[in-house]
């Protein structure tokens, strides 16, 4: 590294040329009161308590805005510097309650309080919730400020409610780090400096609620905050924690790291931390204010034996024994298990071994198969290696991104920052997708295309990259194979029948090829909107052969990278909750890994792969699966043609479920068992970015919950199972790593140090960033010829339009967890269905108006909200509401190849309630 | 079409206009024209053209800078020059179409001048007049004379020439020649340009942006305004030579949004220009492309600041931030980028087309070529004015501003708009010079130049200005936007009257905090105004904040009443002038002894400054305020007695030296305080100046000693023809304090040749033999030598002696001269003779005194705020005279036994607070500290002393008395619109005075002192 000298205060120090003066007086050890820096931010300059006396430099600048130079003199505490330090912190202070940071006695009445302070010269001392971590404390004891000697002002600003916080602008010193947060990393701006001269303060346009302001609720401006004006609510009161737990959040598959901090065995507050590989000290709503589901009252505490109909709680001995009991009658096909994408990497090994080795049943799957078994099916096809191929972090140097598919903003809202970033770098965004995203107004370039249409829009691209010569030919020469046949499969894709079939303009398309074709490195990143179709690995396939086309593979900054919807979708199906594979995608149909398994666990395993999430529910129908244990999943509510899966369960001789609530589903169980939540137990979560990252336990199991590993091991050895006698997940996780190749050099001690990234073959194996690097997985990236296949149910005069769905980004899945979150209930507390205004012209409904949806399947009412985010012909809704269970409409016709449902496709018709 | 092609058509359109046979006329009509309703003026014009049926060619054209003149309108026909008309009121312009285009009369009553060749019997021509002669031209060389709504214009008069010559030369060596002229920035900071040009081009990087900087928001200043809306091209040309100079590809001009027409101007500009192949791609075939943008800003006076311009053109809210990086490394969307301002460009295409060195040889050493300004304020001639570097603020502001208006006293100029400083008299004769005005505390800044009068309060101003860069504050750094708040309400604190001792140095740290601490210029310079006006007036703040009067009496918390508030005792005028109207004359006079013990005296000859800022006076004239106390004292009787107590005794002995009003004011309240007063006179009657000094014609002597009498009731012992030669001898002599109130009773001697003569006497001398009756002859003719009240006292005195000539002889003019107007006005109207801009060099006596004098002219102004008056070589002349008085002035006498310290002038040098010398228990005032002055002053001076002896002597230091009634609570009378002049003073005639010293005024009847009583506006009702 290019270094440079600075001496401060006659210490000589070496920084990184281009760092500033106030790196390099950190670097020196030497503390120097800020209040307007912050390590996330472009140097502002604004507080001016970080001045500095530089050798041969006019008057005092700003250390955290200066750029350091080599043979800098730099001297920061000079009797004149400090004196006019005093004063213009005398001045910051002339503005906010100080008696607090300026009381003689303070040291007297600290052991006393746990968050009192002083609010006001007039007022005394009151409580101040930021009390302990209010950063103008520190600055007012550095600089040891004992009277102020000009006129209070208190500004008598009416505090602001918001959820989950308050703003309490009286206490606003102005450093402008919400406002920045708010616009440099979250690209949001709902916030800005407003008025000028004194009357200047933070708000938002024309003083309205944030809500209104276009703000997400993140909280980065919260904790940002070096005071008390931006306050978060819960723990407002509480005082500091008693201790701090760095694990992962519950909700979506991006991995952040939270830390929770805990007093009395209560989660205080998520306290976003700043060294989470992926989200480095960001997070969104439900990360940051959404875990009130872990000490919710409804939490289930103790099992549940459904006796004449009714729930009865009972013993674990009672409830397990029973289970025991049971389900040895059902072993073999009989038997299914639904492992859960919300458990740990370690308890989804254990209910697939269970499944297999204790039950002698593949029918083993989970919820990825409503997501991204297109995806493992189609990249396995393809690269030979089913993940995402690069690593979030190197999306913000991408130059070129086609996210298709994803509302990324939404659904993976951190990953969204860094397309975000990407953009702000200069990045060019090529945005494809049918309704109006945030991300289209970051949008170089939005292709609106029709729902179901992926496949000739991908083709499409790719035949002008062909015939436009933009093609990379060495790449496609020397790292792939079967390119004639797929360029053969091309010609059915001509530009005019594409634009046609699409409704993407023709010279949009062009452009777009161009940009992906020219423009490195260039990434694809989708999510549901490319896998959840009856062609959905057809999708993938089309976004493979377009990276392979242009060489954007095993480079960092391209690739295809899929992002999953749930915390450990990705870790669910790498330790084998699939039923085709074992863990690590060893096939069940490979003989030799059967042997390697059967010797690994000490039994006979079955021979041919089990029946997929939809399969299963069919096989429950037709009576061929008598018995169920499910585990952490809601498809009453989470699965197209919900009636049918609901009937399915009833049809069922002996359902157990697991779960921290008395879901829906649970409801229909036969024996339902507490689990502890992610907050009450140790194990590990694998991100969408193969990232196997720890998850720590913060609190005691609540009431008489368990975690699932421990259930699971207790019903296993119940029946007779051997290997299941583990005390700690650490462990399963050595069982897991012996058995399984990519996690082979993965252990808790390993990870102590952060996350690793799979492939990690060895014990000095520093993970993988990006895959395919020297050649693919299976060798030779594989072209595949696809044609277009229409979506299997298209709008017809009895059912006209066309129903889509996706994630609001305030509520998570079946709403499980985010529903117990009063706040989030605030932002997004119903059912909306998004609507054209043509369309709801025709239809003679206004904003706001209920409305009643029919499919073939079913029908549900919700609220109409009108709006030109859904083109013409399509209705939008999510799927987080059980008073209005979209699933009730969808359609499940399957991928033929991975199982996946058509939850993105559906004909509907739609009417005003009466 | 080649550039020669497009310029051979533009001479051609141009010199067709010049040779046409119709009437051309001209209208200014920028908006400072448009506000004076040139627009008006423009329909009336063609209205009555079309009257006539006359084809005219009608041109609006930009400012010549005459603001103050606006609406102009100039007529052109053909073989004649063009005739420029002034405040031609839209009634006025069908008179000057028919007189001169129809008629041929060119009406030189309503011309200001002429421009071009050949004259016109009795109109000047325009460039030689004062206000344009000084000036020099170059930025401003066609606002005024061209369309600018026509490029032709601009083309044929040289325009663009500058950037084909640019076009022909590399880049470097535009900047050589830049660098070389001299031309620093015109925005404010005075950065090289050229210098800024080089960092700029060096800084690598493709693409490059220039901005032209035309957010002019100072209050007061209207440079970059006027320039864009008179002659756009000579900016939009800058940039296209300052864009291939540093390689910039895409321009902007940033303009704030309340200038309309300037935008629009620039909008058709930009659109000839493309036409003409100026702007676009391969400008004038040279291989050169630039585009430019018009970005028009919210009207933050921070975004003149570059980089919050700059975030404000990006889209954001315009703040500042810290440099490192310079916009010329990475400035507008991260590229490099230059910054100019609008009078910066304008002069680039001159300097190349005329060369550096023509440039530079204007200006002084460090600042070359000319300056704009906006002359605003309390100039007579307001305008905007081009003058080379150099020149001083005296001849910007006297000779082209044509001094104060109204010929009030001038007290501070503000250059540099809000962040720069307010320079007083003294520094008048500074030249224009960037860092001339840096030394001084202010700065050029843009170029706004504000003038203020003695009317102006100079911590009001400051205040002014102040809450201007406050407002204006971005918000970002808390040095600015709380330091400026705070120092923002120390300012309104002490205009309030609610100023602490220490305000002053406390405004001077936050001043340190702010400039020292801010992030940006604006807060770097905010604290100027404050700094300078405390560095030049810190009396005046003082006055604001130790005695809670405004001398200027503008804050209105203080003033209640103007009267009032001008008063030195502090005299509740409108009371007692409510009284009066109501016919409670004993209230009334009550009202004027809580304040003095004078009030016939006062009533008589005070000089009245109450008078001088009557409210009444700007709706037609001031009260007569002291002839209404004349009448109060007159009528009052002894009600007022009745509410005076006196102390019991405190046996504390207190000697006053001097018996004049200071002396005998402090004797009265200390014997009511009951301390034993002993008050020593020299002379064989008490009264000081009052009797020695003043006329019995204007004050009779029965006043004095009816007055006297009164105070001599209350205890104090009054012992004449006693000189006291040192404060010793009274404390010898059981004295417990002593207060000198000596007065000022030795003449300045002239200074000249001859003077020794016993035929020359000093005019106290004088007055004093005249007033205790000893016998002076004067001689037929009488020359005086001075312009203050006792020149006047001694001419009228000379003239009632039998003088048959009396002549005073003054060095300046009558608007200078200080003694009171209605005196000059009573002499003159007795036959006095005033010799003005006259001076005395030297007396000769043979036979008869000959005076020999010299004439004068006014030059510089002085410290006083008055022109200098100086000597016209070879004017000399003689005068004969009998008698010669030297009346210019007096100083007190102090003996050096007193042991007192004295100033220079031999005043006694005191505490202004206490009045207390530098000798323990020894005090002063009056004539003796201030020098000769009034008798009200001398009242305040003798109340302060006795406050501060009794203070001495153990006492509270109370002397405010209760003596008139509460007045009822009234509603605010209905303000009367009607002019209503005040009731003139019954006089005798002049046949009575002559060689009488009967009183002349005779004083107000019951009836006139009610009905002008009633003329009371009774401001201080309104202001309660």
């Amino acid at each position: 590294m290019d270094a440079i000298t600075v001496t401060v205060d006659g210490m000589e120090v070496g920084v990184r040329r281009g760092a500033t003066v106030l790196e390099a007086i950190e670097k020196a050890g030497v503390y120097i009161p800020t209040l307007c820096h912050h390590p996330d931010l472009v140097p502002f300059g604004a507080c001016r308590l970080c001045i500095v006396e530089i050798e041969q430099m006019r008057g005092f600048p700003p250390a955290c805005a200066t750029p350091a130079a080599d043979g800098m003199v730099v001297h920061t505490n000079s009797p004149q510097l400090q004196e006019l330090r005093r004063n213009i912190l005398e001045l910051i202070l002339s503005e906010h309650p100080h008696s607090c940071l300026i009381c003689p006695r303070r040291e007297d009445c600290a052991p006393f309080r746990t968050s009192m302070r002083k609010m006001a010269v007039s007022t005394g001392c009151l409580y101040c919730p930021q009390n302990g971590r209010c950063e103008l404390q520190k600055v007012a004891d550095y600089i040891g400020i004992k009277e102020v000697n000009l006129t209070y002002t208190y500004k008598e600003f009416p505090i602001q409610r918001e959820p989950f916080f308050d703003r309490d602008y009286n206490l606003c010193i102005l450093c402008g780090r919400c406002v920045r947060i708010c616009q440099e990393v979250r690209g949001a701006g709902a916030i800005s400096f407003t008025y000028r001269g004194n009357q200047a303060m933070i708000g938002t346009a024309f003083n309205r609620p944030l809500q209104d302001a276009g703000c997400q609720f993140c909280a980065a401006c919260v904790d940002a905050c070096p005071t008390a004006a931006l306050m978060e609510r819960a723990h407002r009161w509480a005082g500091p924690p008693q201790h701090e737990v760095a694990t992962v959040c519950p909700y979506c598959g991006t991995g952040c790291q939270i830390k929770l901090e805990v007093k009395d065995d209560r989660i205080l507050r998520v306290n976003p931390g700043r060294d989470g590989a992926v989200n480095q000290g960001q997070l969104c709503v439900k990360g940051r204010f959404g875990l009130d589901f872990v000490h919710d009252s409804g939490r289930l505490t103790s099992p549940l034996i459904k006796k004449d109909g009714e729930f009865v709680p009972a013993s674990w001995e009672e409830a397990l024994a029973l289970i025991a009991t049971r389900l040895a009658d059902y072993k073999g096909e009989q038997f299914a298990a639904i492992s859960s994408a919300k458990c740990t990497n370690e308890e989804n090994y254990l209910i697939q071994k269970f499944a297999r080795a204790v039950m002698g049943s593949n029918n083993i799957d989970h919820c990825a198969r409503l997501c991204h078994a297109p995806t493992i099916a189609a990249l396995d096809m393809a690269f030979g290696s089913s993940a995402m191929t690069n690593s979030i972090g190197e999306i913000r140097d991408a130059a070129c991104i086609l996210a298709i598919g994803t509302n990324t903003t939404e659904s993976h809202p951190v990953i969204g920052l860094e397309v975000k970033r990407a953009v702000r770098n200069g990045a060019k965004l090529v945005v494809v997708n049918p309704r109006y995203l945030e991300l289209c107004r970051l949008a170089h370039l939005w292709l609106r295309h029709r729902p179901g249409t992926d496949v000739a829009l991908l083709m499409g691209l790719a035949r002008v990259i062909v015939e436009q010569g933009l093609a990379n030919k060495t790449f496609v020469e020397e790292r792939c194979e079967n390119f004639d046949a797929f360029g053969q499969s091309l010609n059915n894709f001509d530009l005019d029948w594409v634009a046609q079939v699409t409704g993407v303009p023709a010279f949009d398309i062009v452009e777009a090829a161009r940009i992906y074709a020219t423009v490195h490195p260039a990434s694809i990143v989708y999510a549901m909107g490319l896998t959840q179709h009856s062609h959905g690995v057809d999708n993938v396939l089309a976004a493979a052969n377009l990276a392979m086309l242009t060489g954007n593979v095993g480079q960092p900054s391209s690739g295809v990278n899929p992002l999953s919807g749930q915390n450990n979708v990705q870790g669910a199906c790498d330790v084998g909750c699939l039923p085709d594979f074992y863990p690590g995608y060893q096939a069940v149909a490979n003989a030799r890994a059967r042997k390697k398994f059967e010797a690994a666990w000490e039994c006979a395993l079955p021979q041919e792969p089990g029946l997929t999430l939809s399969e299963i529910f069919d096989a429950a129908l037709a009576g061929r699966i008598k018995a169920l244990y499910l585990v952490g999943e809601n498809p009453v509510l989470s699965d197209p043609d919900a009636k049918h899966v609901a009937e399915a369960l009833k049809s069922l001789e002996f359902l157990v479920v697991q779960d921290i609530f008395l879901t829906e589903t649970a409801q229909l169980a036969h024996v339902v068992l507490p689990a502890a939540t992610f907050a009450e137990k140790d194990g590990t979560f694998t991100n969408t970015e193969r990232r196997v990252q720890r998850v720590r336990q913060a609190i005691k199991p609540i009431g008489n919950s368990r975690p699932d590993w421990w259930i699971t091991c207790q019903i296993a050895k119940r029946l007779g199972g051997n290997g299941f006698d583990f005390d700690h997940p650490s462990r399963v996780m050595d069982e897991v790593a012996s058995l399984t190749p990519t996690y082979r050099g993965i252990s808790y001690r390993r990870l102590e140090k952060g996350g690793l990234q799979w492939p990690c073959t060895g014990k000095r194996h520093p993970g993988t960033s990006f895959l395919h690097g020297e050649k693919f997985a299976r060798g030779k990236g594989h072209f595949t010829p696809l044609e277009y296949k229409p979506s299997l149910e298209q709008p017809d005069g009895d059912f006209p339009l066309l129903l889509t769905t996706g994630r609001s980004l305030y509520q998570f899945h079946t709403g499980t967890m985010t529903r117990k979150v009063p706040g989030l209930n605030i932002l997004r507390g119903e059912e909306l269905v998004e609507i054209n205004p043509n369309d709801a012209e025709a239809l003679g409904i206004l904003e706001g108006e209920r409305v009643q949806l029919m499919s073939r399947r079913g029908k549900v009412m919700a609220k109409a909200k009108v709006t030109e985010d859904s083109p013409p012909g399509v209705v939008f809704m999510t799927f987080h509401f059980a008073e209005s269970a979209t699933n009730l409409l969808t359609n499940p016709a399957l991928d033929p190849v991975a199982k996946t449902p058509e939850l993105k496709v559906c004909a509907v018709r739609l009417e005003k309630a009466s | 079409m080649t550039f020669d092609e497009i310029q051979s058509r533009a001479i051609a359109e141009w010199e067709a206009l010049a040779d046409s046979e119709k009437p051309r006329v001209l209208v200014g009509a920028a908006t400072c024209g448009r506000s004076a309703g040139a627009l008006a003026v423009l329909e009336a014009i063609n209205a009555e053209l079309a009257k006539h049926g006359i084809d005219a060619i009608v041109t609006q054209v930009g400012c010549l800078g005459l603001c103050y003149a606006e609406p102009l309108v100039d007529i052109i026909k053909q073989g004649q020059p063009r005739i420029c008309y002034s405040s031609v009121a839209p009634e006025i312009a069908p008179q000057l179409v028919e007189d001169y285009i129809v008629n041929g009369n060119p009406r030189p009553d309503l011309a200001l001048g002429t421009i071009g060749d050949g004259g016109v019997d009795g109109i000047p021509r325009l460039f030689d007049l004062p206000m344009l002669k000084p000036q020099v031209r170059i930025v401003l060389r066609n606002c005024g004379h061209i369309d600018p709504e026509n490029i032709n214009h601009y083309i044929a008069n040289g325009g663009y020439i500058g950037l084909t010559k640019a076009l022909k030369m590399s880049p470097e060596e535009v900047i050589a020649e830049i660098k070389k002229s001299g031309l620093r920035g015109r925005g404010g900071a005075g950065f090289p340009t050229g210098l800024k040009w080089e960092f700029c081009r060096k800084s690598p990087g493709r693409e490059k942006y220039l901005i032209c900087n035309a957010d002019e928001g100072d209050p007061g200043a209207f440079m970059d305004r006027s320039v864009l809306e008179g002659d756009p091209h000579s900016v939009l040309e800058g940039m296209l030579i300052a864009a291939y100079a540093i390689g910039a590809t895409q321009g902007y001009v940033y303009c704030r949004a309340e200038y309309p027409l300037a935008l629009e101007r620039l909008d058709i500009a930009l659109r000839r220009m493309a036409e003409y192949g100026l702007l676009g791609q391969n400008i004038l075939g040279s291989g050169f492309n630039f585009d430019i943008k018009i970005k028009e800003g919210a009207g933050a006076f921070v975004c003149g600041e570059e980089t919050a311009l700059m975030a404000s053109i990006e889209g954001r809210r315009g703040m500042p931030r810290p440099r490192p990086p310079f916009p010329a490394q990475s400035g507008l969307w991260g590229k490099p980028t230059n910054i100019n301002n609008v009078e910066t460009l304008a002069n680039i295409p001159v300097i190349m087309d005329k060369g550096a060195d023509w440039y530079s040889s204007y200006g002084t050493e460090g600042s070359k070529g000319t300056k704009t300004f906006a002359l605003a304020g309390k100039a007579k001639r307001t305008g905007l004015i081009e003058v080379p570097m150099g020149m001083t603020l005296r001849q910007v502001i006297y000779d082209i501003g044509g001094g104060v208006v109204d010929d009030k006293r001038f007290k501070a100029v503000q250059t540099g708009g809000p962040s720069g400083g307010c320079l007083p008299a003294e520094l008048l004769d500074l030249p224009i010079d960037y860092e001339v005005l840096t030394k001084a505390g202010s700065i050029m800044g843009s170029g706004g130049m504000i003038v203020a009068d003695e009317d102006t309060c100079i911590v009001d101003l400051a205040k002014f200005f102040l809450s201007f860069t406050q407002a204006e504050s971005c918000g970002k750094c808390p040095p600015c936007r709380v330091g400026a708040k705070q120092m923002l309400d120390v300012l309104e604190g002490i205009t309030r009257g609610e100023g602490q001792p220490g305000d002053i140095e406390r405004l001077l740290g936050l001043a340190e905090t702010v400039r020292d601490g801010s992030l940006c210029a604006l807060g770097g310079t905010a604290p100027n105004p404050v700094l300078t006006t405390i560095r030049y007036f810190r009396d005046e703040y003082e006055a604001h904040i130790k005695r809670k009067h405004c001398p200027a009496v503008v804050c209105k918390e203080l003033v209640i009443a103007p009267c009032r508030h001008t008063c030195p005792a502090g005299i509740d005028v409108p009371r007692y002038v409510r009284f009066i109207g109501e016919g409670k004359f004993a209230e009334a006079l009550a009202v004027i002894r809580e304040r003095i013990p004078f009030p016939s005296i006062c009533g008589h000859v005070c000089i009245h400054p109450c008078e001088t800022k009557c409210r009444r006076a700007q709706l037609d004239e001031a009260i007569a305020i002291r002839a209404l106390k004349r009448f109060a004292a007159e009528q009052g009787g002894q009600f007022w007695r009745s509410g005076t107590t006196v102390a019991p005794p405190s046996h504390k002995r207190v000697a006053i030296v001097g018996s004049g009003p200071a002396g005998l004011t402090a004797a009265y309240y200390l014997a009511e305080l009951g301390h034993t007063v002993t008050v020593f006179e020299a002379l064989r009657e008490p009264g000081g100046m009052m009797r020695a000094g003043i006329p019995e014609y204007r004050l009779p002597r029965a006043v004095i000693d009816r007055e006297i009498e009164e105070i001599a009731d209350f205890g104090v012992e009054i012992r004449t023809n006693v000189s006291i030669g040192s404060a010793d001898e009274l404390f010898e002599q059981g004295f417990d304090a002593v207060f000198l109130a000596i007065g000022a009773h030795r003449g300045i001697k002239l200074g000249i040749e001859g003077e020794d003569s016993p035929r020359v006497m000093d005019c106290i001398s004088f007055l004093k033999n005249v007033n205790l009756g000893n016998g002076v002859e004067v001689g037929g003719r009488v020359g005086i030598i001075g312009g203050g009240n006792s020149a006047i006292d001694a001419s009228r005195s000379a003239l009632r002696l039998g003088a048959k000539e009396v002549t005073i002889i003054y060095r300046r003019t009558r608007a200078e001269m200080p003694a009171s107007e209605e005196e000059i006005e009573e002499a003159l109207h007795e036959g006095v003779q005033i010799q003005f801009l006259t001076a005395p060099i030297k007396i000769k006596e043979d036979g008869v005194l000959s005076l020999e004098c010299i004439r004068m002219k006014l030059g510089a102004v002085d410290a006083s705020g008055r022109q200098r008056p100086e000597p016209i070589e070879g004017s000399e002349f003689s005068l004969d005279f009998d008698t010669v008085i030297a009346a210019i002035g007096q100083r007190p006498d102090v003996p050096p036994q007193m042991g007192v310290e004295v100033n220079r002038g031999n005043v006694i040098r005191v505490d202004p607070d206490t009045l207390a010398t530098d000798r323990e228990g020894v005090f002063a005032g009056g004539d003796a500290v201030s020098g000769p002055a009034s008798i009200i002053e001398a009242i305040a001076a003798g109340r302060q002393a006795a406050i501060s002896i009794d203070k001495y002597l153990g006492g509270n230091g109370i002397i405010d008395e209760v003596l008139a009634p509460p007045e009822e609570e009234m509603a605010l009378p209905e303000v009367e619109e009607e002019e209503r002049h005040r009731i003139q003073m019954p006089c005798l005639s002049l046949g009575e005075r002559a060689k009488s010293f009967a009183e002349v005024e005779l004083g107000f009847d019951e009836e006139m002192a009610i009905e002008e009583a009633k003329r009371c506006l009774r401001c201080d009702l309104e202001l309660r």
